[in-house]
């Protein structure tokens, strides 16, 4: 910026800076962030002057936001994770939760849905590994009728589900599809979003498919919306799983972004032009303790994407947004002392609101010690609307931008980020370090570093290495009734037995050759799952068909 | 001689996910010298004759998604059918406080809450291993 004293007076208030602190200022210890980004205490015009920073609000590369006006139109989306029990106690969850005002954009309701164990490993109530599992960490979804409760009388086309499967998302995304059908609807009228998220396997030690079929079955789903539900979210970029996997910020957005383009990649191996997909494709990013470390990620993020799509081909303003809903983070909550997690999550929802994005969930306080309870949730929740109604900080549009520090820091987390996103490009890509499980390696390693910062203090933690008391913690948390797991099998039998054998039989059948077709890399397998669904083929019959053609396998 | 390495059988119940703790807490039992067998998914019927198989000292359950009274109610007598009765059992995860009593009354050792440094865990484990019993 040219000045009219030519940067006289700057020069001036910096030598009686460096005066005042010149008695102290030799025995200063050097900080650093999660990322290990040396941090200084003063950031000055000198640290920005080689930055572009004639950036715009929603204009590429979105570095200052998707919208012009930022939250002007409407306030981000309230997505509050839930579901426990079977649809039954989960629907009135939902109810509870729309009269507490959980909103998304234009006042839209948004469910975020989460499923409990077993129906995400894809086995039914009644299998022996299902016990003590049903209904504990999330709502037991498996036959039509659970589908259809789940979706009676809302309005489809202004309620918008979001399915937190786990590798059943296809049989989850057929069966909605279905029980939407059984109501006159046709595929299209649905919203919503499917987790898709098969890479996450790259960070989460859990079962799933072998990486070549996990990445066939995803673009399965996609091709499968890009046809028949075009508004419908295929894919959630999970860079909150890598966080909790122990990933440091820079770590999460270069291996999120490098997931995302692996995504890219695979649909157009498939044939399908990016514009025709990318833009369904969305972030859950996670929000550690930081606070502008992870406003400059995201801010970083937007930037980035906007560059890898546009290099990928994307046209479209839309297939260039980094659209991202936020998860507070669960790790950095402790349990010692878990009210104090309330504080913990404000300045987590604070970042991602001052970082500009679109939807949140914050957790809630007792996430540490089990299944929040209805207190812990609405508390949760109350953040976010506080925060939105009251705090002022959605009234303007990026409004850390020209500040010294964070315009720095979201350079400094870019070009961090685009290193290890470059290594790893160079080394085969997001889907070979999966299979090498080189990401998991660094990402574990990431976790080990952290615990030894917070055993030896040099990362404070309040109540854990900080302030520590012997207190017991008599902390009730929110129990599911394990009788829900009885009347879970019994209306699973009760379906069974009203459903028609035969076809099931005949279903399962074509279900197998289907998924045989697309092990070998012909046909597609959703609309096989579809008609499945129709017929009345479980959750756990879909995914034990798929189990046997795909392979089941934890990376290792 | 060296002296023989404590083993420790560190499980997580089947099914359930969020593996970083008990991978932590893997490596920082390694970084202390003991042999950890790390076995993540099992049933209690898996544990348990992993356990005999590898003849382990402790045994180290992790619950992130609750469920954790019903393993143990199944896991100690288990144990006990085996003849392992000289085995530490110790849990840890998302488990509530107030549980802790009700899961020692079972026959755990000792529960503990997540993010704990490994060297206390290690710690305790010297301390009790070879002593503990089911009984």
């Amino acid at each position: 910026m040219a000045r009219e004293d030519g940067g006289e007076n700057f020069r001036k208030a910096k030598e009686a800076w460096e005066k005042g602190r010149e008695r102290y200022a030799a025995k200063l210890k050097p900080g650093t962030n999660l990322s290990g980004i040396p941090i200084k205490t003063v950031y000055t015009e000198e640290d920005v002057k080689d930055l572009d920073l004639d950036v715009m609000p929603g204009v590429y590369p979105f570095t200052r936001g998707l919208y012009p006006d930022g939250y002007a139109l409407t306030p981000w989306m309230q997505q509050m994770v839930f579901g426990f029990g079977t649809c039954e106690e989960t629907r009135t969850k939902m109810e509870t939760l729309v009269e507490q005002g959980m909103e998304g954009y234009f006042g839209h309701k948004v469910f975020n849905v989460v499923y409990d164990i077993p129906a995400m490993y894809g086995i039914d109530a009644d299998h022996p590994e299902a016990e003590g599992n049903v209904g504990q960490c999330g709502v037991h979804l498996s036959t039509p009728d659970d589908y259809d409760e789940l979706i009676r009388g809302w309005e489809l086309e202004t309620t918008n589900f979001s399915l937190i499967t786990g590798d059943n998302c296809l049989p989850g995304l057929a069966h909605i599809v279905a029980a939407a059908e059984r109501r006159g609807k046709p595929p299209d009228a649905l919203r919503g979003n499917s987790m898709n998220w098969y890479p996450r396997t790259a960070v989460q030690d859990i079962p799933s498919w072998e990486p070549e079929q996990g990445y066939a079955l995803m673009v399965d789903l996609i091709k499968y919306c890009t046809k028949h539900i075009p508004p419908w979210n295929t894919t959630n970029i999970f860079m909150y799983g890598i966080s909790e996997a122990g990933a440091t910020p820079v770590q999460e957005l270069a291996y999120g972004l490098a997931w995302g383009k692996s995504v890219i990649d695979a649909g157009k191996d498939a044939g399908l032009e990016p514009d025709s997909f990318v833009g369904r494709l969305g972030f859950q990013v996670g929000v550690q303790s930081n606070f502008f470390e992870e406003i400059a990620k995201l801010r970083a993020l937007r930037k980035m994407w906007a560059k890898i799509t546009r290099d990928a081909g994307c046209t479209k303003p839309k297939c260039l947004h980094a659209r991202v809903h936020i998860h507070t983070s669960g790790n950095v909550l402790v349990a010692q002392q878990p009210l104090n997690n309330t504080a913990r999550i404000t300045m987590q929802i604070m970042a991602a609101v001052l970082g500009g994005v679109q939807s949140i969930h914050s957790c809630s306080y007792d996430e540490t010690i089990g299944i929040p309870t209805e207190l812990s949730h609405r508390t949760a929740l109350r953040s976010q609307q506080i925060m939105m109604w009251e705090s002022g900080m959605k009234d303007v549009a990026d409004p850390l931008a020209g500040s010294y520090y964070v315009e720095w820091l979201t350079d400094q987390i870019e070009q961090e980020a685009w290193k290890l996103f470059n290594e790893l490009e160079e080394r085969g890509g997001y889907m070979k370090g999966l299979k090498d499980c080189w990401v998991k390696q660094a990402i574990d390693n990431s976790a080990y570093q952290r615990k030894k910062l917070i055993k030896s203090g040099e990362l404070p933690v309040v109540g854990v290495n900080r302030y520590v008391t012997a207190e017991k913690e008599e902390h009730e948390p929110f129990r599911v009734d394990y009788a829900v797991e009885k009347k879970a099998i019994e209306r699973l039998r009760a379906f069974r037995n009203k459903r028609n054998a035969q076809e099931v039989e005949k279903s399962i059948g074509q279900l197998e050759q289907a998924c045989a077709k697309l092990k070998a890399g012909e046909g597609e397998l959703m609309p096989t799952l579809v008609d499945a669904a129709r017929k009345g083929v479980t959750n756990g019959e879909m995914m034990d068909v798929m189990r046997g053609a795909f392979g089941w396998v934890v990376m290792e | 001689m060296a002296e023989k390495k404590i083993r420790v059988l560190l499980a997580k119940k089947k099914i359930d996910v969020h593996g970083r703790g008990s991978k932590l807490l893997a490596r920082e039992l390694r970084d202390a010298g003991m042999e950890v067998i790390y076995f993540r998914f099992g049933t209690v019927q898996e544990i348990v004759n992993a356990a005999v198989q590898e003849d382990v000292g402790v045994i180290g359950v992790s619950i992130m998604t609750s469920g954790h009274l019903l393993v143990a109610e199944r896991l100690i007598p288990a144990l006990k059918e085996k003849g392992m009765t000289d085995v530490l059992v110790i849990m840890g995860g998302v488990i509530p406080e107030v549980d802790f009593e009700p899961l020692k009354k079972m026959g755990v050792h000792e529960v503990f809450p997540p993010g704990l440094p490994g060297e206390t865990i290690a710690d305790y484990i010297r301390e009790r291993v070879g002593k503990a019993r089911l009984d």
